[in-house]
């Protein structure tokens, strides 16, 4: 008879030897929640973000840009597609599903990334969410590469490579409009005006002192992340900021610069109590979104119907 | 396991004719002919396929835990040509070199 603390001890000595934990291994309950709120916020926001940029596929200024950009989206659900995956087979043993997940979603329980929230006005926005949403996306996805959980550490790996192309493409759009005309070069900043806190926020929270909660700890003793969300947001300055100055566009933050001393950028702290009404669906686009999504999901109800093998609940009723 | 929303397929390819298959990812899907659609969709819009399977789940055996911690602790050195390395050494001693693997293939073309 193994006991529990057997169990959890065998447990955390395959995680610090580096074996990954795969979907049917027994896992502690808490390691298992911790992976289903991280992996299905994940999912759900790719599926979000590409809400904002699927606005620009009808307006993209060339045909090339339009067949990019459609591609970043398409990609975009496809991450969101391998993520929930992963998500279900953590939930399955809770008898929950995708059509759990959404419901979730619409419900306002499950939460997705903060700047999945915001308008994207200009085409200098459609850029810098390639560019730098994506830039600041790469840095924390990839910390997690090397993750715990083996399932989830596959789908990064899929997922990061295409995430280079989407930088890529990015700045492409943003070298364009820093080197094109006046009216350009100022929409290009509006829009860096405009993304810069969000981009901040991005990385959540210093310390649970912020805003109340964290789960950062946790998460780290399960090697489910290997650095803070402070960390990941300076590696972001680091190595941002230079190139945004390079291109002889400002940051609307005059306290920003790198302290030799702490080796460590200052900036001004974002607004933590906007960003949890942010996350929290009181977004300027949260309602729209939501919207357009449980639409799409309602009237294509009858396909799954049709289709599936058994009854799938219907959310709209 | 049948998840009243679809069914779990299992989607493996190979690259090329001579390369091995390789499992890709898991999709969900009503039936074999639209998993097979999901699996171009989501695993190949860039990358290169000679071949694409898919396979529900529920028909694939799988190892449980306690199957997966047995088959690590097999000790088979005497089935592999580690388990052989002593023989340099030794051949050595009388003035030969050991055969490779090479030599003792012959003239075989990989």
């Amino acid at each position: 008879m193994i006991t529990s603390n057997e169990r959890m001890d065998h447990f955390m000595n395959r995680i610090n030897s580096g074996e990954k934990i795969e979907a049917d291994d027994w896992m502690p309950d808490d390691y298992r929640e911790a992976l289903i709120r991280l992996i299905s916020m994940h999912g759900i926001s790719e599926i979000m973000g590409a809400l904002p940029e699927k606005e620009w596929v009808p307006k993209a200024p060339s045909i090339y840009r339009k067949l990019a950009i459609m591609a970043k989206v398409q990609d975009e659900m496809g991450h969101g597609q391998l993520l929930l995956r992963v998500a279900e087979d953590l939930m399955e043993p809770l008898g929950r599903n995708r059509d759990d997940i959404m419901k979730d979603l619409f419900s306002g329980k499950l939460k997705f990334h903060n700047v999945f929230h915001m308008k994207a006005p200009t085409w200098g926005d459609a850029g810098v969410i390639a560019w730098l949403v994506d830039g600041a996306a790469i840095i924390s996805q990839t910390m997690m590469l090397g993750t715990s959980y083996g399932p989830y550490g596959r789908a990064l790996k899929r997922i990061c490579a295409e995430e280079v192309f989407h930088a890529q493409h990015g700045e492409s759009i943003i070298m364009a409009l820093a080197e094109g005309t006046k009216e350009q070069r100022t929409l290009l900043q509006d829009s860096i005006n405009r993304w810069w806190t969000s981009l901040l926020m991005f990385f959540g929270p210093k310390t649970n002192v912020e805003t109340g909660h964290s789960h950062q700890d946790k998460n780290m003793r399960y090697k489910l992340r290997t650095k803070t969300n402070e960390q990941l947001r300076q590696e972001f300055l680091t190595k941002y900021v230079p190139r945004v100055w390079a291109l002889g566009l400002t940051i609307p933050d005059p306290t920003l610069k790198f302290d030799e001393e702490t080796s460590e950028w200052q900036y001004q702290q974002p607004d933590w109590e906007e960003f949890k009404k942010i996350v929290t669906g009181h977004g300027p686009k949260s309602k729209e979104r939501l919207a357009l999504r449980m639409r799409s999901y309602e009237m294509n109800s009858w396909v799954r119907e049709a289709l599936g093998t058994s009854k799938v609940s219907n959310i709209a009723r | 396991m049948s998840s009243p929303f679809y069914e779990v397929y299992e989607v493996f390819s190979k690259k090329t004719d001579t390369s091995a298959l390789q499992h890709q990812f898991s999709l969900l899907a009503p039936n074999e002919e639209l998993a097979f659609v999901m699996a171009k969709e989501n695993f190949f819009r860039r990358e290169q396929a000679a071949d694409i399977w898919v396979v529900k789940r529920d028909h694939i055996k799988r190892m449980n835990s306690e199957e997966k911690e047995a088959v690590k602790h097999l000790e088979k050195s005497y089935r592999e040509t580690k388990g052989y390395g002593y023989l340099k050494k030794k051949w050595r001693q009388y003035e030969q070199e050991q055969l490779t693997a090479k030599d003792i293939m012959g003239g075989g073309e990989g």
